[in-house]
């Protein structure tokens, strides 16, 4: 009998601690996505790779703000965002502790400026994202780095430039060519 | 939000359970001191199962729910807490309001895991009406996919008193004319994305994403010779699978500095 009793306590406590303890998550765990409002550049690689559609982006009425926003009541924790993310803007951490009693304190949003069309004056992008796609085309150097300033349009005035631009240089090649 | 085009007055809205004066009354007091143990039934109103077994092991020894005398009856009737997994969908929408009315009052409601919250991901499926609080009035959210035991004992914690909520709401306005710095500045821009791209196809979403960035940290580190960061990189890895995803960046490393 004594043995037995001298066993268990050999043996030990298996239960854990928490929540009387702080309990250590494993490297790895995949708990609360924290988004750092600095390094993000509101691209919305998160909010179309976020399967259950815990990330959303929306433009604001007025359209001066684009507006990130995350619900932690949807998230599935499955990490795809910080695997789209090319700013290291979004990261697991190992935080898991997300309850709460009103349902409000799930939602986390953060806005962003957005940019206008130097042409036709629409807002097409967040005005951050038009920034660091102008320095990471001028890093790159070479053609891109030439098109740079094209990034201050939106898809349709570039397309329309684009377009216009094929259209110029068809034109100068039928002239040569009837003058040759 | 993804909304729904169809026009909300067209649509059937369920009508949530309103709370009588009294009773709103009692369950607070319950809520300020709870100086008993917690019975806890457990309603699957239309989940996958998985929120159920973190259930099961949060009562297993190692986490040991009991200890704080939750336990989990197999009746309504015996319940203080009733804990509802899973997507509200249409045809468990009746069985949920019967297991709510059967318990006696003062009762607690818990939403357990993404799709008791809010409808995690099956929020847009045409036979689910979101979490449970389109039905219910609910008293805790526990967000999870599914929440890990201690995630678990966190949210009986809150929902007992024992521990504070630790996520509040937050809005942030980003100033006008706030720069991103550009990660890993010192490698080009191209040569990342091929590594990126490479590290992706050989060992997959997110954990590729982490190997790369260890492969470009180190290379980071010494800025006067890349392949010997490369190459101690290498030497030092015990595991072989992720030995070999480094040797192949390398490779590709010594490729783009031949071509430049």
């Amino acid at each position: 009998m004594f043995e037995l009793f001298k066993e268990i306590r050999k043996a030990g406590d298996a239960t854990i601690g928490y929540p009387f303890q702080p309990l250590e998550m494993p490297a790895g765990f995949r708990g609360k996505p924290e988004h750092k409002e600095r390094l993000c550049i509101a691209c919305g690689a998160c909010a179309i790779a976020c399967p259950a559609n815990a990330i959303t982006m929306d433009l604001d009425d007025e359209q001066e703000y684009i507006t990130w926003d995350i619900s932690y009541g949807r998230c599935i924790f499955c990490g795809r965002c910080q695997e789209v993310c090319p700013l290291y803007a979004i990261v697991l951490t190992t935080e898991f502790e997300l309850a709460v009693r009103d349902k409000a304190d799930l939602r986390e949003s953060c806005a962003y400026p957005v940019a206008r069309c130097s042409c036709c004056g629409k807002p097409y992008a967040a005005a951050k994202e038009v920034d660091y796609a102008r320095r990471v085309l001028e890093s790159v150097g070479g053609p891109a780095a030439a098109d740079a300033d094209a990034v201050s349009l939106c898809l349709a005035c570039r397309r329309r430039d684009d377009a216009l631009a094929f259209q110029r240089q068809a034109r100068v090649a039928s002239e040569e060519g009837g003058a040759r | 939000m993804i909304e729904n085009d169809f026009p909300a007055r067209l649509q059937w809205q369920p009508d949530p359970v309103q709370l009588d004066a009294s009773v709103a009354e009692a369950k607070k007091r319950l809520l300020e001191s709870i100086k008993r143990s917690v019975y806890v039934y457990r309603v699957d109103c239309g989940g996958c199962n998985g929120c159920e077994i973190e259930i099961f092991s949060t009562i297993t020894a190692v986490f040991d729910a009991e200890r704080f005398g939750i336990k989990v009856v197999p009746s309504p009737r015996h319940a203080d807490v009733l804990l509802y997994t899973g997507a509200m969908t249409r045809a468990m929408r009746e069985p949920a309001l019967r297991a709510y009315h059967a318990a006696p009052d003062p009762k607690i409601v818990m939403s357990y895991g993404a799709c008791g919250c809010t409808g995690g991901i099956f929020h847009d499926n045409y036979c689910v009406w979101g979490g449970t609080d389109p039905i219910l009035p609910v008293d805790v959210y526990v967000p999870g996919c599914p929440p890990s035991p201690p995630a678990t004992i966190y949210g009986f914690a809150v929902t007992l008193g024992l521990l504070d909520q630790k996520l509040h709401a937050s809005h942030h306005v980003a100033p006008a004319g706030e720069q991103a710095p550009v990660a890993f500045p010192l490698i080009p821009y191209k040569v990342r994305t091929a590594f990126e791209r490479e590290a992706r196809l050989m060992s997959g979403y997110y954990y590729g994403k982490q190997i790369v960035d260890e492969f470009m940290m180190a290379l980071m580190k010494d800025r006067s010779d890349a392949l010997a960061a490369a190459d101690r990189l290498i030497e030092g890895e015990a595991d072989l699978r992720k030995k070999a995803v480094y040797m192949d960046l390398k490779a590709l490393l010594l490729s783009k500095v031949v071509q430049e």
